[in-house]
């Protein structure tokens, strides 16, 4: 494509893109810096108070906690599921696999709110409380397809030649699996752990229907906005945002940095 | 085989869907020898290998190993090592971790792998390079890394799958020599499997030539080249003249045959071939077998003829000479040093009796 024409229209709605994707994020954050409690221009005062706010208020502090121990043990639980899952599925050949695949992507589509009245009605039936554990399985439930996808995507690279030359050197299916094909899939667990803390962090619907009296970030945030919008919000979502870009960001240059396998 | 022998493969057969990928193989290699299985893709030589390594079980048959049965033992309990095609490093180690895998697994201690380990870099040149990571190493480097690996736990037998494909063709004739001298040196007996005939002359006490999963013949090289058995062995195993042959009388160790009225003699090797007068027969006769002469040379085995094709080839020259009344080519493979021997020179041709292989099959 070098010719001038199309190549111009190609970058502009390319930008025009851009401005789109990052206009609304550069108005939420420049709202968390302005002395007033009214949204919108002009803005006559700017202040930190919003965030210093954000610091003190305990409330705020407590759920950020909450909301990371419940992402951070769904995402270990989602880790091992899918790994097993993956691992299970992945060299294995037999009929109905198709299917059993379609099932294991199931949970990743079904629309939020479906899953989340389901995973609410299931968890009153096996008599799980409302709160964190209940939560922590709903999201579960719902990231395991993708660790299961992203590790198997992995795994069809493995030369089998590789299990082959660690089982040839006296390990066993287990050490093998621990010592070889653990650190080769690193990178895609690196991946797979990262994009699962960011849904759960960002879960609104199951976090909603799943939990007790404790509310989770995005939970809160709506709650307090049925209050009246207020500064405060968008210094949270501002903090939000750059914990969860940096993350990103850190994620795909160490995922790009361990895929680097030796030419065969 | 006069030791024992410390592989023996019992009537080995396997089967993949439809394909036989061997027939009932019996093979049994004495300790120390550099062996290579011989074949063309598909022959059934990497099946055997994967069999002694365990990593395919076979339909029926037994493989012993130094006299234990191993045939159901999986991989990790079989006295033997295998160096890959692809090396197989492990990539998140260092050469010097891809070492210590095996020694670790046997649960030796820190200092009897450090030991061994200094003792096979050393061997294998590999000292400055064992804290480097494969994708750090070149060809020939992961050559040797995996080399040192799969000898590190002084496996009973080495099994090598094709492992210097992947080298250019300069450096593979190096590590050929110094692969044959680490398997002197260590005296461990080495399984080699290639399908490069080349490379199986150059490095092999014994080869086992394969086709269609059965053993076509086992030899040394020089009997292989000179004393095939069968057209499949002289046409796979270098290049060679097919000659079409009416056998006049056996007696003794001579044979007496006719090639198109020329009358041609030739030895039986490993005994009488129990031919009988007006037998048709093929005869292999090496390029390199014939020499040439300006008249009539002193030998059993002499044609005239006129040369209608040559390729200079540096360390030698290759023609084609019309024999007879033009109608049969001799290949010959000339020195240059002797002569240029260019198109349209008539010339005579002769050969030793001991180098015209009549064929069984």
């Amino acid at each position: 494509m070098n010719s001038g024409y199309p190549r111009v229209l190609l970058s502009t709605a390319y930008w025009a893109f851009v401005v789109y994707l990052f206009v609304p994020l550069v108005l939420m954050v420049m709202m968390g810096f302005k002395d007033s409690r009214f949204i919108g221009f002009p803005i006559n005062e700017w202040t930190w108070n919003w965030y210093l706010e954000v610091f003190r208020d305990t409330e705020v502090l407590e759920v950020f906690w909450f909301s990371l121990v419940i992402a951070v043990s769904s995402t270990l639980l989602s880790l091992v599921i899918g790994v097993w899952v993956a691992s299970f599925l992945g060299p294995q050949r037999f009929r109905g696999k198709l299917i059993v695949l379609a099932l294991t992507c199931l949970p990743a589509v079904i629309p939020g709110i479906i899953s989340a009245i389901s995973l609410r009605i299931f968890a009153r039936f096996i008599q799980l409380e409302p709160g964190m554990l209940a939560i922590i399985l709903g999201h579960t439930v719902h990231n395991v397809p993708f660790v299961a996808l992203v590790v198997m995507a992995r795994l069809s690279t493995l030369p089998r030649s590789q299990l082959e030359a660690a089982r040839d050197l006296g390990a066993d299916e287990f050490i093998t699996f621990w010592r070889i094909t653990l650190p080769y899939l690193k990178p895609a667990l690196i991946g797979a752990s990262v994009f699962c803390l960011l849904l759960s962090f960002d879960d609104f619907v199951r976090s909603f229907f799943l939990g007790g009296y404790e509310p989770t970030l995005p939970v809160l945030i709506f709650a307090k906005l049925r209050s009246g919008m207020s500064p405060e919000i968008n210094a949270i979502s501002t903090v939000v945002l750059v914990l969860t870009a940096v993350l990103g960001l850190w994620a795909e240059r160490s995922m790009r940095r361990l895929d680097k396998v030796p030419p065969p | 085989m006069n030791p024992d022998p410390i592989v023996r493969i019992e009537s080995v057969s396997k089967r993949f869907e439809n394909v036989l990928a061997l027939d009932s193989l019996d093979l049994a290699i004495a300790p120390g020898q550099f062996l290579t299985l011989l074949g063309p893709s598909g022959c059934g030589k990497s099946t055997t290998l994967r069999l002694l390594g365990g990593f395919e079980q076979p339909d029926s048959g037994r493989i012993l190993l130094g006299g234990e049965d191993v045939t159901r033992l999986p991989p990790n309990r079989r006295d033997v090592n295998m160096v890959f095609q692809d090396y197989a490093l492990f990539p998140h180690m260092t050469v010097g971790q891809n070492v210590a895998f095996g020694l670790e697994l046997k649960g030796q201690s820190r200092e009897q792998i450090a030991a061994r380990s200094k003792e096979l870099f050393e061997f294998l040149q590999l000292t400055e390079l064992a804290a480097r990571r494969p994708d750090q190493l070149s060809g020939g480097q992961r050559q040797r890394a995996a080399l040192a690996r799969a000898l590190a736990p002084d496996p009973k037998v080495l099994l090598l799958d094709e492992p210097l494909g992947a080298l250019d063709a300069k450096l593979r004739s190096q590590v050929q020599v110094e692969l044959k001298g680490i398997q002197q040196r260590t005296g461990k007996t080495f399984i080699f499997v290639t399908h490069d005939q080349e490379e199986a002359l150059t490095m092999s006490d014994r080869i086992v030539v394969m086709s269609e999963g059965r053993v076509m013949q086992d030899g040394t090289p020089e009997e292989l080249y000179y004393h095939p058995q069968n057209r499949f062995v002289a046409d796979f195993v270098g290049e060679t003249n097919l000659l079409d042959c009416t056998v006049r009388e056996e007696s003794g160790d001579d044979i007496v045959l006719d090639w198109r009225g020329t009358t041609l003699h030739a030895r039986p090797h490993g005994g009488a071939m129990g031919l009988s007068a007006g037998q048709r027969v093929e005869v292999a006769l090496r390029p390199e077998s014939i020499q040439c002469f300006a008249g009539r040379p002193d030998l059993p085995n002499a044609v005239a003829g006129r040369i209608t094709a040559r390729v200079f080839r540096g360390s030698r020259l290759s023609v084609t000479v019309a024999v007879g009344e033009g109608n049969d080519t001799l290949k010959a493979s000339l020195d240059p040093f002797l002569g240029d021997h260019l198109e349209g020179e008539e010339l005579w041709l002769g050969w030793r009796p001991e180098r015209l292989a009549v064929l069984r099959g």
